[in-house]
């Protein structure tokens, strides 16, 4: 029986290998969790006990490992899903030109709520929204609002802000540098901020950026950031680019004095790096949460969820030891 | 001060391009050795991100890079036995089978990484391979640093290629190796297995190439994530047309590759204002001049590509 699923296991992931054609990942841990878990049982009978069990998946073209983006991105999702009761699934390593399909297919399995995690996923979510009226979509820096589409956003001028304004007080060479994945509307008004913030504090700083035309090329980011050292002697980094970014950690960590600001989870509470010196944290959770109960409520769609200071959605770690200080409870 | 920031920023150009070129040369070099006997294999891409795996696992559990190489190395190897058996056993279509291998080994990879590391989203590290300065040499200015301060992986994929060429022009067993891919029925016929070399071609292939993948995650950046090849198996097999199946041309289009691509990130670093996009396209647009120009009158490998059938008249 055991050899029969697993046989049964490779067959599907083989074909939906194929079906993906050009994936340069894998669906293959999507199908895995489909098969051995609950979506064996028919929708039908899903849908009449009482007591349904909502499911949330996620799309994601860099890798849920890639110790940036994408890992902050899962694990918002994981931890919202484990509080509103969800199942989780999602795929990682997508092309650009898988994304559809692969949203079509979780579309297909009866996933209530699919979660995009990126501006760039804009135009497969909109296609596809469109054919599945009874799905719910949640657009991480989106700025689409349907029936079925919930956009979620955080403030990308607080967030160029936050780091900008940290760059600039860290920096001792008067030049600080960004790293950009894609020319997204988000990462063009995060490097914008990130610059304009940095002048702010810092007149004189000169402000360097450079694209790696890549979510998971961490080689090239390590390239990026070395030029940007050796060449231009910059000494605080900031970046919007998922495995790009770990490349250009990697590459500071060989000089002396080079620092790099993450986002968008408290990265340097995460990893065991010499070179993060603090982290622009979106609490993209609490947002994924909202969509969440709305699904649950019946009240998804046309809507922008926004995160920014005020509302507690954005927040620095430095920020929250200043509360702590403020309240007294820094050290007792 | 001027002069010497020049300096600077030559030599770290240069360095940057020896960095971005190795890989491509290495698999470059695979699929030269692939293709002299008639394999022409475009599933570089796909041996390379399971040889980036088994690279990567392999330096993370045991902590040596060097066993992570020869891991990728015969992790590669046996990737490419598929397609080996497939077209040269089965007189399969080579596209074709070359096309699944980049569709199945990347997925294979990554399905073995989360069966490894679970579903987690921490960033595993391994082990970089330490660079193996050569004493004096390295102490050269400017050249120094730039060719003698290397990895070993770096040093053995340059000597890789006066090799090939010695081998291919100059010995016996290299002369045969090449009929094969030439004119087989003739090479069958003068009492050379070409079923056997075929095999030996397609090893070397799929070990060259997975090392290619493995160099990737074992010298160059500590962390595997998927799609970390991103393109350079093709960008390698255009390497080998380029350089018009010859080790000396097809170390020149990986130099020019690698050239071009840590040129244009340090214009894009340079000028903000240009679209990065136009800058991007650098490395490609050259590709496609040099080409224009060089044209391919004089192609490869006559029997390239096509399956050999012992029995057929």
């Amino acid at each position: 029986m055991k050899r029969k699923l697993f046989a049964l296991l490779l067959t599907v992931a083989m074909v939906t290998g194929l079906v993906g054609c050009g994936t340069s990942g894998s669906t293959t841990p999507a199908t895995t969790e489909a098969t051995t878990g609950s979506a064996t049982e028919t929708s039908a009978e899903t849908t009449a006990a009482p007591e349904k069990t909502y499911k949330v998946a996620m799309i994601l073209d860099s890798s849920i490992s890639d110790g940036g983006w994408g890992a902050a991105c899962y694990n918002a999702m994981v931890a919202a899903a484990e509080e509103s009761g969800f199942e989780t699934q999602y795929t990682d390593g997508l092309a650009t030109a898988d994304f559809a399909t692969s949203i079509r297919s979780y579309c297909d399995l009866g996933i209530d709520l699919i979660f995009a995690p990126g501006n760039q996923y804009t135009d497969a979510v909109k296609e596809v929204a469109a054919d599945y009226p009874n799905v719910y979509f949640a657009l991480l820096n989106g700025t689409v609002e349907t029936d079925n589409i919930v956009s979620i956003l955080p403030d990308a001028t607080q967030i160029g802000y936050m780091a900008g304004a940290l760059a600039g007080l860290m920096s001792k060479t008067n030049a600080i540098g960004f790293i950009g994945g894609m020319e997204l509307d988000t990462t063009k008004a995060k490097l914008a901020n990130y610059e304009a913030a940095a002048k702010v504090i810092n007149p004189n700083i000169q402000v360097f950026s450079a694209y790696a035309g890549s979510f998971s090329d961490s080689a090239k980011g390590k390239e990026i950031a070395d030029s940007m050292v050796t060449m231009n002697d910059v000494d605080v980094m900031f970046g919007d680019a998922s495995a790009v970014d770990s490349g250009a950690r990697e590459a500071l960590a060989n000089y002396e004095n080079r620092y790099d600001i993450g986002q968008p989870a408290d990265l340097v509470a995460l990893q065991d790096s010499t070179v993060l010196i603090g982290s622009v944290v979106t609490d993209n959770a609490t947002m994924i949460k909202l969509c969440m109960e709305d699904v649950k409520n019946g009240t998804y769609g046309n809507k922008t969820v926004y995160g920014n200071l005020e509302n507690g959605s954005l927040s620095a770690q430095y920020l929250e030891i200043v509360e702590q200080i403020k309240a007294g409870t820094f050290i007792k | 001060m001027e002069a010497v920031l020049n300096v600077t920023f030559f030599q770290e150009l240069l360095l940057s391009t020896i960095r971005m070129a190795t890989p491509i040369l290495i698999v470059a070099l695979a699929e030269l050795y692939s293709e002299r006997a008639g394999q022409v294999n475009i599933g570089l891409d796909g041996i390379m991100a399971f040889g980036a795996l088994v690279g990567f696992l392999t330096s993370y559990i045991t902590g040596s890079p060097y066993l992570g190489i020869l891991a990728g190395a015969v992790g590669g190897l046996l990737i490419n036995m598929v397609y080996a058996f497939c077209t040269i056993t089965l007189g399969a279509e080579q596209i074709v089978y070359g096309m699944a291998i980049n569709i199945f080994a990347p997925a294979l990879a990554s399905f073995i990484y989360k069966i490894y590391f679970g579903i987690s989203s921490t960033l595993a590290q391994a082990t970089l391979m330490k660079v193996m300065p050569i004493p004096f040499l390295s102490k050269i200015p400017v050249l120094g640093p730039v060719l003698f301060n290397h990895t070993i992986i770096v040093y053995l994929t340059y000597l890789l290629v006066p090799f090939t060429y010695l081998f291919f022009t100059k010995t016996k067993p290299g002369l045969n190796y090449r009929a094969v891919g030439e004119y087989p029925k003739a090479a069958e016929s003068l009492g050379i297995n070409v079923v056997r070399q075929k095999y030996i071609a397609s090893m070397i292939c799929g070990a060259l190439a997975g090392i290619g993948g493995a160099y990737l995650t074992t010298c160059y950046i500590s962390t595997y994530s998927d799609g970390v090849v991103s393109g350079r198996g093709f960008i390698a097999l255009s390497a080998v047309i380029f350089g018009r199946w010859m080790p000396g041309g097809v170390l020149l289009a990986a130099l020019l590759f690698g050239f071009t691509d840590a040129l244009q990130l340090r214009f894009q670093v340079m000028s903000s204002a240009t679209p990065y996009q136009l800058l991007a396209m650098i490395p490609y647009l050259s590709t496609l001049f040099v080409l224009a120009f060089l044209g391919i009158k004089k192609a490869g490998p006559k029997a390239n590509g096509k399956p050999y059938f012992r029995e057929e008249r």
